[in-house]
């Protein structure tokens, strides 16, 4: 047995398992509604799935290319925006307008990422975030501000069309109503599953080996004769395509968008939590990150609210209590010094070193 | 950004490094098409004393940078933090019932004792920032990057626990409420104030930088750190103080922000660091006279557009960012 042999061995026992366990999340997420009938779980579940998808189309390019865009969250918005607005200004949604929506918002960001790969990438990394930094703060004040079109900061609710209708209700299946909700829930499914297999089958192509090059050595690649600037732009331009549509599927989640739900920097400061908790550059890691993420967001305000009224009543403590992003905050500069790696990462680099151990 | 850059370029166009001044000027003179000339120069006050104002968060912000090698993203929060440091004192006074019958002079004390309650709480607060997260992360950008980040996010939630959520506003000394008329244009004292502060820093920084040792240590340390020690000079202290003269003029920018628009609340940083950033940009990274003219120039456009379409104010700062570089891609006065 050659060495071709041994790698494609070892990759294949590790993707089996991988697969695995992927199918076992994917079968969860598919019978949860059954399982526990309760709204708050389903509306858990669904937001992590799209924030998986978020977070996985960010760690393209932080973890595979190496740039941090502080623009990602406004292209989720994009998304958002684009389909809260056509169902809004259209008295009666049709289900086309669904895939008016995800055409716009692609369009859009597209054209937005090439601008900014084509204003920026050209200098240095450094620059690119402190454009689309200045960027997303433009994008946040656009929408308060624009009332005209969004609405400002009340923002936008709408209905959704067909099946998806939150008031319709299609029959009980196991004992579960079958509504609007459960519907729009698998179209997330459906979707989310689609686009991370897009994101795998992305890094996996040649054009992903080229990024992950870049990201290790860039004089290097270039010398190499690839052209870079490119292959980052192709990287950045794909990521913002599908955070758009993830920003679709959240506005479709919640039927309702605002200014601060989806511009805010608080959105994109919860997304590179996320990221860093998962582990850079490991698309897995998205899914790890994002459950982690929404379900301490989910539970934690609550069991700090009672910790606090179990203490006393200063004001301090219950404004410590209620500000329960502080805590987020901290977690995220404590991961930044001291996991860097995230918890893949880690792992990975644990079997690395017992691997290594095992061939000694 | 590191080493001192050889002058090949000037010395091939003797007149590349007037290209800013050149820019600067055309905008200036290019809104007297469709206004008259008393609120042309009415705006022109209020735009170059704006400037003042941003320059000095950028001026914090490029210090930084340019001897550290840190983009510090937490420089929003500093200055929303001097500002509540500076309201905080203004409160006080208030309080005991001095704002409302002050004049000029005492107006001027006052400001005095906010800026400095400000810098030396935001100083304060830099240090301990350099000294608990900064100081592990340097030389790597991105992770510099993603931890000011975090840094921020908990001094605003900090901000929030202390002060609340909700927008106060800041007692303004009464002595700046009133103002002179030249040419009948109507010049507030608190703007004179402003433009006399932000020149006086610029003059500072530029003599620090240029006429002592301390930028070109600060540099070398960035380089090599070992090897500055081994000259005798503390390097850790030097970066920390670097660091907490640049919290300190984001803080004394906070300060000034919250008596100007005589409001402060906790989200205040982000509004100005969309200013702070488009000025470093056009001004390049590093640059404390790029920041200089960028500052006015912001400064400038902004007031002139929201004088003329009030919608496209921020509009327009974003488009002379990108025409700047599609011009010079390293901004103004961006050096490599």
């Amino acid at each position: 047995m050659d060495m071709k042999d041994v790698t494609k061995l070892e990759t294949s026992g590790k993707s089996n398992i991988k697969g695995l366990a992927l199918a076992g999340v994917i079968f969860v997420f598919f019978i949860i509604p059954w399982i526990v009938p309760s709204f708050r779980v389903m509306d858990v579940m669904a937001k992590i799935m799209i924030f998986t998808i978020v977070v996985a189309s960010f760690d393209l390019l932080l973890g595979y290319t190496g740039i941090l865009s502080f623009a990602h969250g406004m292209f989720f918005g994009i998304g958002a925006y684009s389909i809260a607005l056509i169902l809004y200004y259209s008295k009666t949604p049709a289900w086309y307008h669904i895939l008016c929506a995800a055409g716009v918002s692609i369009v859009i960001s597209m054209v937005i990422s090439l601008m900014i790969s084509f204003f920026s990438l050209r200098v240095k990394a450094i620059f690119f975030a402190m454009l689309t930094l200045a960027l997303a703060e433009f994008a946040h004040i656009l929408g308060v501000q624009w009332t005209g079109l969004t609405g400002g900061e009340d923002g936008i609710s709408f209905t959704l069309p067909g099946i998806f209708n939150f008031n319709q209700t299609l029959g009980t299946l196991f004992n579960t109503q079958v509504n609007g909700r459960l519907m729009i829930y698998y179209f997330i499914l459906i979707i989310a599953i689609f686009l991370f297999a897009g994101m795998l089958r992305f890094i996996r192509s040649p054009l992903g080996r080229v990024l992950k090059a870049i990201r290790e050595n860039e004089q290097r690649t270039i010398a190499l004769g690839y052209k870079t600037f490119r292959y980052q732009t192709c990287s950045i331009v794909f990521s913002a395509c599908i955070a758009s549509l993830a920003g679709i599927l959240f506005a479709m989640w919640l039927c309702y968008v605002n200014p601060d739900s989806v511009f805010h920097t608080a959105v994109m400061v919860n997304i590179l939590l996320m990221v860093l908790i998962g582990g850079m550059g490991t698309l897995y890691g998205s899914l790890i990150g994002a459950g982690f993420f929404i379900v301490t967001e989910n539970w934690l305000p609550g069991l700090l609210k009672s910790l606090a009224g179990l203490a006393s009543d200063s004001i301090i403590l219950a404004n410590m209590a209620s500000r329960w992003q502080l805590y987020f905050g901290i977690l995220f500069v404590l991961v930044v010094i001291f996991f860097p790696k995230g918890v893949i990462g880690t792992i990975r680099v644990i079997l690395d070193r017992r691997h290594q151990i095992h061939n000694l | 950004m590191t080493t001192e850059p050889l002058n090949f370029q000037t010395r091939i166009y003797p007149f590349r490094q007037y290209t800013g001044w050149m820019i600067g000027i055309g905008l200036f003179l290019l809104p007297l098409i469709p206004m008259d000339l008393t609120t042309y120069l009415t705006l022109t006050v209020a735009g170059i004393s704006l400037g003042m104002l941003i320059f000095l968060i950028a001026s914090g912000l490029t210090l930084i940078f340019g001897l550290m090698d840190v983009l510090n993203l937490a420089h929003a929060a500093f200055f929303a933090f001097g500002a509540y440091a500076g309201f905080t004192v203004l409160n006080l006074l208030n309080n005991a019932g001095w704002i409302d019958s002050a004049n000029l002079a005492q107006s001027l004390f006052y400001l005095a004792l906010a800026l400095g309650a400000a810098g030396l709480a935001g100083g304060a607060l830099g240090m301990l920032t350099e000294k608990i997260v900064i100081k592990r992360v340097y030389g790597n950008h991105l992770m510099q990057l993603l931890v000011t980040v975090g840094v921020s996010f908990v001094i605003v939630e900090i901000l929030k626990i202390i002060w609340g959520v909700n927008d106060e506003v800041v007692p303004v000394p009464m002595g700046f409420q009133d103002a002179f008329i030249i040419f009948g244009v109507f010049i507030e004292y608190f703007r004179v104030v402003a433009i006399f502060l932000g020149i006086t820093i610029f003059v500072i920084l530029q003599y620090i930088l240029k006429k002592t040792k301390l930028g070109i240590i600060v540099r070398a340390g960035v380089e090599n750190q070992e090897i500055v020690k081994a000259t005798g000079y503390n390097i850790s202290w030097i970066f920390t103080l670097v660091f907490a003269a640049g919290a300190a003029l984001a803080a004394i920018g906070g300060t000034m922000m919250a008596i100007f628009n005589q409001a402060v609340d906790p989200g205040m940083g982000d509004q100005f660091l969309i200013f702070a950033l488009i000025v470093v940009i056009i001004g390049g990274l590093g640059s404390v006279t790029g920041s200089f003219v960028g500052a006015v120039i912001v400064g400038l456009s902004f007031n002139y557009v929201a004088f003329l379409l009030p919608k496209m104010a921020l509009g327009v700062n974003f488009m002379i960012m990108a025409v700047i570089l599609l011009i010079r891609p390293k901004g103004l006065f961006g050096k490599d």
